[in-house]
């Protein structure tokens, strides 16, 4: 089995931004309280889905609420494995497991704080394969996982239980919760065996985004240079090929508050204003990109945005006036690609009037770039 | 009458300003002792311009010594550093993350207690008086007199900060405390870094100020004196003693608000060219644009006020290679005059580019500097190039702005920037640093989580202004001719709609003691 220390969460975190295309917030205090608890403890066991047993039980676990609450609602180094032990206390049931809701952003790294802290190996995999902005998104329940029981602590350690199977209902519960609840909980959910796990993770994502964030470090620069690296890694991945979608200069960007989400949009012009600006359209993650009005990207196939100049992946918050960057789309793990996981991740789940179609056929019928 | 000095970490500059009009300048070395340089400073424009001591109003200074003391990690104080947060942030003690030799600097005296407040008001937990008194003794049996104190969501709540700092005072007579909230932003750790480094220099500003007071008094000066802060505005010397860290980066806010004052554009670029530096900024209304990232100070991420400032590798004694198409970041820095090819020495720099197309003169020799035509061409292409794109990534829309150039380097611009609707080169703007300085006013900011829908929006911006004015009445300023001038606005993803932070900010002139003009 691999093993996963403090030494790999630098790359892990940067990794994980690339993936979260544009959300998941700022992960620094998640990456603080992680090293602390690899410090602590020891490096965790990084299990790969197909070597667990198929009966094995496993539980999925996160952080819910507003990223900028934990700015000061500073979370603690027990929330995730007191969650996880509530878990177990309230349903008799040994976990034997640990697994990610998303790997782009924070929520990468709080299962990996439990698995430490309880001895357990942490699935390497995740249910988005990148960041997404509601739990009936997850691969799990749209397998047909279902959300409870499950388990949330706050700040204090009050537990709240959940019950209703309907994923639909679940999400707006939590949500509540976590803002009656100083505004960030951790989530124990989607209780699983090894042969529902199997089939519904995104597979080794954490490795993946280990890798992703070394090629990041080691090639930090222009992001022309990077593309041959990046191609090439995800080649050999569950994800499809990474497009050069455009590189140029942000001339607008805005977003606003809309029920609890950053909405907006953002228009990116080359360089030598040769070719027609791309826009793309924001809901707390970039979701979708137009060039000329023809969509050449569009959720749930990953578009992601680096500095220019460094590489670095931005976060739509962070996308400013002036920025010069690069544009990247890639092809989404094929599980989203089914009729069954479109029903809850396709352009029209996020209110955009189109059907989704892969980037590859999009960008085949688009102007060379 | 005024006089503004801004000591830098190369030059001491300083000017004498009667209203809008300068009177006297100078630009002298920065000395080791700093106090030494300040007093030639002084000496210099005073002789220069022949101008009676006792018609002088008031000195405001502006240093960079604080800054240093940081990077270089000298005369800090070991500082005890409390943090009511508990239950929440367990495992993450104070001064996590920080570079070993500044945390060592700072001792290892971190303590973590119950208490503080969650972002709706409601407490995140009581305080335990016996856990805080523990600490407290803790800290006394230490013999250590200077203390931190942060909580969670104090910005907005700052009883639980206030409480135990009254306690440390009941139980530790004479102890120095700086308190989170009192340096503003939401992000506890970042706020409690700061507050960290502000305690840690409490006794270098002491001795700062004394030594200051002490220069002027000796000069014959006993007008009363000033130290600007970072947002372009003044503090007394009594609170410079509370909060030193506030002149962090005030140097660049000193170029902007003199580039304000020297050209009268309140909306402006301002480009502060170097010798190794063009550093670009922003003015809004007449003050700096301000950063509202995370800012780096010597290794310690921190949430300080700070102007938004992109510094780039280009300045008057920046190294000119590859045939003029690559441009610094190396420099000659202060030895350009010596060592720069119009000086007589043998480095290619990016002064001797603009001699050698003529377009420049510089040093008392005035060498020729002659370069083949295509290097000059790159060269000039690759400076306008590096600025275009620096001031581009600076612009908040793409509507083209006035530029305006300032610093020992505005030189280096020959023609008009593509990115600029008017250029502005004004007189004095070698010292424009100083001028900045000189013209400060005395000002209040506050901070807060507002939800928009709890409280409309004018009542929240009304309520705070009110605030914000009260705050800047209190540091000094004279409540006639107090204004609001920024109001800040950022909306806050994942909560309720409507949630806002909104910051204001007011700035007032300082009372004028009844003689000499006002500026």
């Amino acid at each position: 089995m691999k093993k996963l220390g403090s030494e790999s969460l630098a790359d892990l975190s940067i990794g994980a931004v690339f993936l979260a295309t544009g959300g998941g917030g700022d992960p620094y205090v998640a990456e603080l309280i992680t090293k602390a608890a690899l410090d602590k403890f020891g490096p965790v066991d990084l299990i790969d889905p197909d070597d667990l047993a198929d009966d094995a039980f496993i539980v999925a676990l996160g952080g819910v609420g507003a990223p900028t609450v934990s700015l000061e609602l500073l979370p603690s180094i027990n929330d995730a494995v007191d969650t996880l032990r509530a878990f177990e206390d309230r349903f008799g049931k040994k976990i034997d497991a640990v697994v990610s809701f998303e790997v782009g952003g924070a929520n990468s790294l709080i299962p990996i704080i439990a698995a430490a802290g309880m001895s357990i190996p942490v699935v390497d995999g995740d249910g988005m394969g990148r960041a997404l902005p509601e739990a009936q998104m997850m691969t799990y329940p749209i397998y047909g996982v279902l959300p409870t029981p499950a388990v949330t602590t706050d700040y204090r350690g009050g537990i709240t239980e959940f019950h209703t199977k309907n994923i639909l209902e679940f999400e707006p519960e939590i949500r509540q919760c976590a803002l009656s609840s100083g505004g960030m909980i951790t989530s124990a959910e989607h209780p699983m065996t090894g042969k529902q796990l199997k089939a519904s993770i995104v597979p080794r994502t954490i490795t993946f985004s280990v890798e992703l964030g070394r090629i990041l470090r080691e090639g930090r620069g222009n992001a022309h240079k990077i593309f041959e690296p990046l191609q090439k890694l995800f080649a050999n991945s569950i994800y499809g090929g990474i497009h050069h979608l455009y590189t140029g200069k942000v001339v607008d960007s805005s977003t606003k508050i809309i029920g609890g989400y950053d909405i907006g949009e953002a228009t990116i012009a080359s360089f030598d204003g040769a070719r027609p600006p791309l826009k793309i359209s924001i809901k707390n993650e970039y979701l979708l990109a137009k060039i000329n009005g023809k969509t050449v990207t569009s959720v749930p196939d990953l578009i992601t945005v680096l500095d220019y100049e460094t590489s670095t992946p931005i976060n739509a918050e962070r996308l400013r006036f002036g920025q010069r960057v690069t544009v990247y789309g890639i092809g989404c793990p094929a599980f989203y690609r089914t009729e069954k996981a479109l029903n809850f991740v396709a352009p029209r789940c996020f209110g955009f009037d189109f059907d989704y179609q892969p980037i590859e056929s999009l960008i085949s019928s688009a102007s060379p770039t | 009458m005024r006089i503004g000095i801004d000591v830098g970490g190369t030059h001491t500059d300083a000017v004498l300003v009667d209203g809008d009009n300068v009177i006297s300048s100078t630009k002298a070395l920065t000395s080791a002792d700093v106090t030494s340089g300040i007093l030639e400073a002084l000496e210099s424009i005073l002789s220069d311009s022949g101008v009676q001591e006792d018609s002088i109003e008031a000195v405001m200074l502006g240093t960079t010594q604080f800054t240093n003391a940081v990077i270089e990690r000298k005369k800090l104080s070991e500082v005890a550093a409390i943090r009511i947060g508990l239950p929440s942030g367990a495992g993450l003690p104070p001064k996590i993350g920080w570079p070993e030799d500044i945390s060592h600097s700072l001792g290892d005296h971190g303590y973590m207690v119950h208490g503080g407040t969650l972002y709706d008001g409601r407490p995140l937990a009581e305080l335990d008086w016996s856990e805080i008194n523990k600490v407290i003794a803790d800290i006394k049996s230490k013999n250590l007199n200077t203390v931190a104190i942060s909580a969670a969501f104090s910005p907005m709540t700052p009883q639980p900060e206030l409480d135990v700092a009254a306690q440390l005072r009941r139980e530790i007579p004479g102890v120095n405390i700086t308190c989170s909230h009192s340096l503003g932003r939401l992000g506890l750790l970042e706020r409690e870094n700061a507050a960290l480094l502000n305690a840690s220099l409490l006794k270098l500003a002491d001795s700062v100020v004394s030594a200051f007071a002490d220069a002027l008094r000796q000069r014959g000066l006993k007008c009363r004196f000033f130290v600007s802060q970072n947002d372009g505005t003044l503090m007394d010397a009594e609170f410079v003693r509370q909060f030193p860290a506030l002149t962090f980066a005030s140097g660049p806010t000193n170029s902007l608000r003199g580039a304000c004052k020297l050209t009268g554009l309140n909306d402006a670029i301002v480009v502060d060219l170097g010798g190794t530096t063009a550093d670009i900024g922003i003015l809004q209304g007449g003050f700096p644009r301000e950063s509202n990232i995370v800012i780096d100070v010597g290794g310690v991420r921190t949430n300080f006020r700070m102007p938004d400032i992109l510094s780039l590798g280009l300045g008057g004694g920046s190294l000119v290679t590859d045939e003029g198409r690559s441009i610094g970041p190396k420099s000659v820095g202060h030895n350009l005059v010596t060592q720069g090819l119009a000086f007589g020495g043998s480095v290619l720099t990016a002064t001797d580019l603009l001699v050698a197309a003529g377009r420049a003169t510089v040093g008392p020799n005035q060498c020729p500097v002659t370069l083949p035509p295509q290097t000059i061409e790159n060269g000039l292409n690759t400076i306008a190039s590096m600025l275009n794109n620096g001031i581009e990534k600076m612009m908040p829309s793409s509507d083209p702005m006035p530029v305006i150039l300032v610093g020992g380097g505005a030189i280096l611009v020959a023609d008009k920037l593509e990115v600029a609707s008017k250029m502005y080169c004004p007189e004095h703007s070698g010292v424009a640093n100083a001028i900045g300085a000189a013209i400060a006013q005395i000002g209040g900011e506050v901070e807060s989580l507002v939800c928009y829908q709890d409280m409309p929006r004018e009542q929240a911006i009304k309520k705070m202004s009110d605030e914000a004015i009260s705050t800047a009445i209190n540091a000094g300023a004279n409540p006639k001719t107090i204004r609001i001038a920024d109001i800040e606005e950022t909306t806050i993803s994942y909560m309720a709609e409507g949630t806002t932070r909104l910051r204001i900010k007011a700035v007032g002139d300082i009372p004028s003691q009844g003689k000499g003009a006002a500026v």
